[in-house]
């Protein structure tokens, strides 16, 4: 599997729950390589970075509670930024209230939200599907994509789009 | 990867720059007998098919572009040719049979130029009598004091009329393309209203659940519709029919391999059956009708349609000869419900009349890029295609095969065509023999590069060994193109022949050494297919 620029990255304060979302994401790290960071500070320097390098950021799984600015006040800071606007946005926490639910997908428009502790199958399931999309919307090229990815919705957008076109 | 130039790869970027070197490389060598414009025209020519080959930009893109220098350095109104006029004037008799004529009017090998019509000379032998600074004295017998000769051999108007910038850009809506515009409307349109699925539904149903007859099944369903839309929008389609299946199986199981490769090598084969099946048929069908042989949908479908259906079942035989079945029965279970909304009727009814129209073409004698005109029309009048749709259909496939019809037309034009074909003697080679070339060559070709590509290469040495006649009268150019179009759908040995395999083969079911051993098969055996059409049955149904 060759390894793609579009990067996941998990924002996690407790290092042994990073340590389990990253271990939960193998069967992706293949293809769409996987950073982490610890706070929010730290993952603007890490996004920062890796767009300079021209990487693209696919999805982001971020925890709410975090040292300094929150994961809902990030992810909101994320979506207004022309640069990670596209980036998948899922919300993975056991503490945020209906409030800063509600903010998060009012004004991050968060694509998912996943409740501690969450199930193995569904954090792929979720990734996978999210994933499709980005590639979808953002790539040229989906058939890299074709064995890792959903297969069936890509098919279909080739079908439908003419994506690949008869040369 | 990454050296050279930003987002290129270094095969890209060597292509780059060997396609632009190739464009002014004819003006490096002495290229003899090639007029300027010829020069011109194989510049574009060599920098198109490297373009084409490596592919530092897009293809199609490669295709505006050949379109855009062809209009600004070989039509009339470019820069090139704007203004040009040939210097030519009437040589001044000295005495009975001795003429002076300006030394730039004398050629290396002691003839002049003379202005037979506009665009066309004919050379006549002198005999040098005295050289005379500006001056030639000369002495001919073939020469009278009202003939025109050119002044300035070297001019870039020597031997070539330019044509119209409208030529070139008028490739885009030429017959063939308006016809393929009708085609992807109709294919359009059956995605939107899910015809393609319903179809491959109710079609596959007779089919039963025996393995063997479900992947005959699926091909022949595969190349049916493939016939009439794009190869690559149908394997797209009958992978995910397959897919299901293919969950049924034991993971070791290598029944899967025949199941996978069974779409993609149906979509290339069903291509053949119809001009409008896939691009290489528009651009050998363009280049016959330019020179009087037309090609009715009728016609085309009577020389394919027999090659098509041998080929199928021979592929079956192939991949069941392979990957036989380790099961007796499969599920098919394909969900899903007829459309009954008024506007997927009226699709229903336009995609019937317009095919019906387009196979009995022969009968009522209405051309079928007029009929193609029907769907293109009448979809948007019962707005059964929107805004967004017509948006989104596949312009670049048009340009493509329009560029390619451009480049023909300037290859002829130029004399570049001729020029190509001119030092090698194809008489000794013989009818059958060249046949069999074409046949391999373009197979070869197509594996590696796009067939539309190919075919827009290889057409243009068809169309002049026919006007030079060097092949003689067994040469027929219309089998022979024939050939060409067939050929170039019968290469499927690498995942990169075409979208159909790649996209199979991104799936991750396939593996390359496989798709090569059956591709290379069906190439063989398709080329010694299309030969013996070319000597026994073809010769029947074009007379």
């Amino acid at each position: 599997m060759e390894r793609s620029d579009i990067y996941i990255l998990c924002i996690e304060d407790e290092q042994e729950v990073l340590d389990a979302v990253v271990r939960d994401l193998e069967k992706l790290e293949e293809q769409f390589p996987v950073e982490t960071s610890t706070s929010a500070e730290e993952a603007r320097e890490v996004i920062e970075k890796l767009l300079d390098d021209g990487k693209k950021i696919g999805l982001i799984l971020c925890d709410h509670i975090l040292p300094g600015d929150n994961g809902v006040e990030l992810l909101i800071e994320l979506h207004k930024n022309e640069r990670t606007h596209e980036s998948r946005k899922v919300l993975l926490t056991g503490q945020a209230g209906l409030d800063d639910t509600v903010r998060a997908l009012n004004e991050a428009r968060l694509h998912h939200y996943i409740s501690k502790p969450w199930n193995r199958e569904e954090l792929l399931d979720v990734s996978v599907n999210l994933l499709t999309d980005f590639v979808i919307e953002n790539e040229e090229n989906l058939l890299p994509y074709m064995a890792t990815l959903d297969t069936e919705k890509i098919f279909e957008h080739i079908r439908t789009r003419h994506n690949i076109s008869d040369e | 990867m990454k050296s050279g130039l930003k987002g290129l790869t270094p095969t890209q970027t060597t292509g780059l720059f060997l396609g632009i070197f190739g464009l002014v490389l004819p003006f490096l060598l002495p290229l003899g007998a090639l007029s300027f414009a010829g020069q011109i025209g194989l510049g574009i020519f060599i920098m198109a098919a490297v373009f084409w080959m490596f592919e530092p930009i897009p293809i199609y893109a490669t295709s505006m572009l050949v379109i855009l220098l062809q209009i600004v350095l070989l039509s009339a109104q470019g820069p090139m040719y704007m203004d040009a006029e040939l210097p030519s004037g009437k040589p001044v008799e000295l005495q009975e049979n001795t003429w002076q004529i300006p030394t730039g009017a004398l050629r290396d090998d002691q003839t002049v130029l003379l202005v037979v019509e506009p665009g066309k000379t004919e050379a006549v032998p002198v005999e040098i009598v005295e050289r005379n600074g500006q001056h030639v004295i000369i002495r001919s017998e073939q020469l009278s004091a009202d003939h025109e000769i050119v002044t300035n051999i070297n001019h870039r108007l020597v031997n070539y009329q330019p044509n119209s910038y409208t030529d070139y850009i008028g490739t885009l809506a030429n017959p063939i393309i308006i016809l393929f515009l009708g085609g992807f409307m109709l294919a359009e349109a059956s995605v939107k209203y899910n015809l393609d699925k319903n179809l491959t539904r109710y079609l596959l149903s007779p089919f039963g659940s025996s393995p063997r007859f479900i992947i005959l099944g699926l091909m022949l369903v595969t190349a049916a519709l493939s016939a009439f839309m794009s190869n690559t929008a149908t394997a797209a389609m009958m992978v995910t029919v397959i897919l299901p299946i293919i969950a049924q199986l034991e993971p070791g199981d290598r029944f899967k391999f025949g199941l996978a490769l069974s779409i993609p090598i149906a979509a290339n084969i069903g291509g053949i059956t119809t001009p409008i099946g896939t691009p290489p048929n528009a651009i050998v069908i363009a280049a016959l009708t330019e020179y009087g042989k037309s090609i009715s949908f009728t016609d085309w479908i009577i020389y394919a349609f027999p090659l098509v259906m041998i080929m199928l079942i021979f592929a079956w035989w192939l991949l069941l000869a392979f990957f036989p079945p380790s099961v007796d029965q499969f599920k098919l279970d394909m969900k899903g419900k007829l459309n009954l909304s008024p506007k997927a009727i009226g699709l229903y009814v336009i995609f019937g009349a317009t095919v019906l129209l387009w196979i009995t073409e022969n009968q009522h004698g209405i051309p079928s890029s007029m009929v193609a005109f029907l769907p293109v029309a009448a979809l948007v009048t019962g707005q059964i295609l929107s805004k967004n749709d017509i948006r989104n259909l596949p312009w670049d496939v048009l340009w493509l095969m329009a560029g390619g019809i451009s480049l023909g037309i300037g290859m002829d034009k130029t004399g570049l065509a001729v020029w190509m074909i001119s030092g090698f003697d194809w008489g000794a080679m013989g009818y059958i023999t060249l046949i069999l070339v074409f046949g391999i060559v373009a197979v070869a070709m197509s594996n590696f590069l796009s067939n539309t590509v190919t075919a827009t290469l290889l057409m243009p040495l068809v169309i002049s060994l026919h006007t030079s006649g060097v092949m003689g009268d067994s040469f027929n150019l219309l089998i022979t193109g024939i050939v060409i179009a067939m050929s170039c759908s019968l290469a499927m040995a690498l995942p990169i022949s075409t979208p159909p395999n790649a996209i199979a083969m991104s799936t991750g079911i396939i593996k390359t050494k496989d798709m090569a051993k059956i591709g290379v098969i069906i190439g063989i055996v398709g080329v010694m297919l299309i030969l013996v059409y070319a000597m026994f049955y073809w010769p029947i149904v074009t007379n």
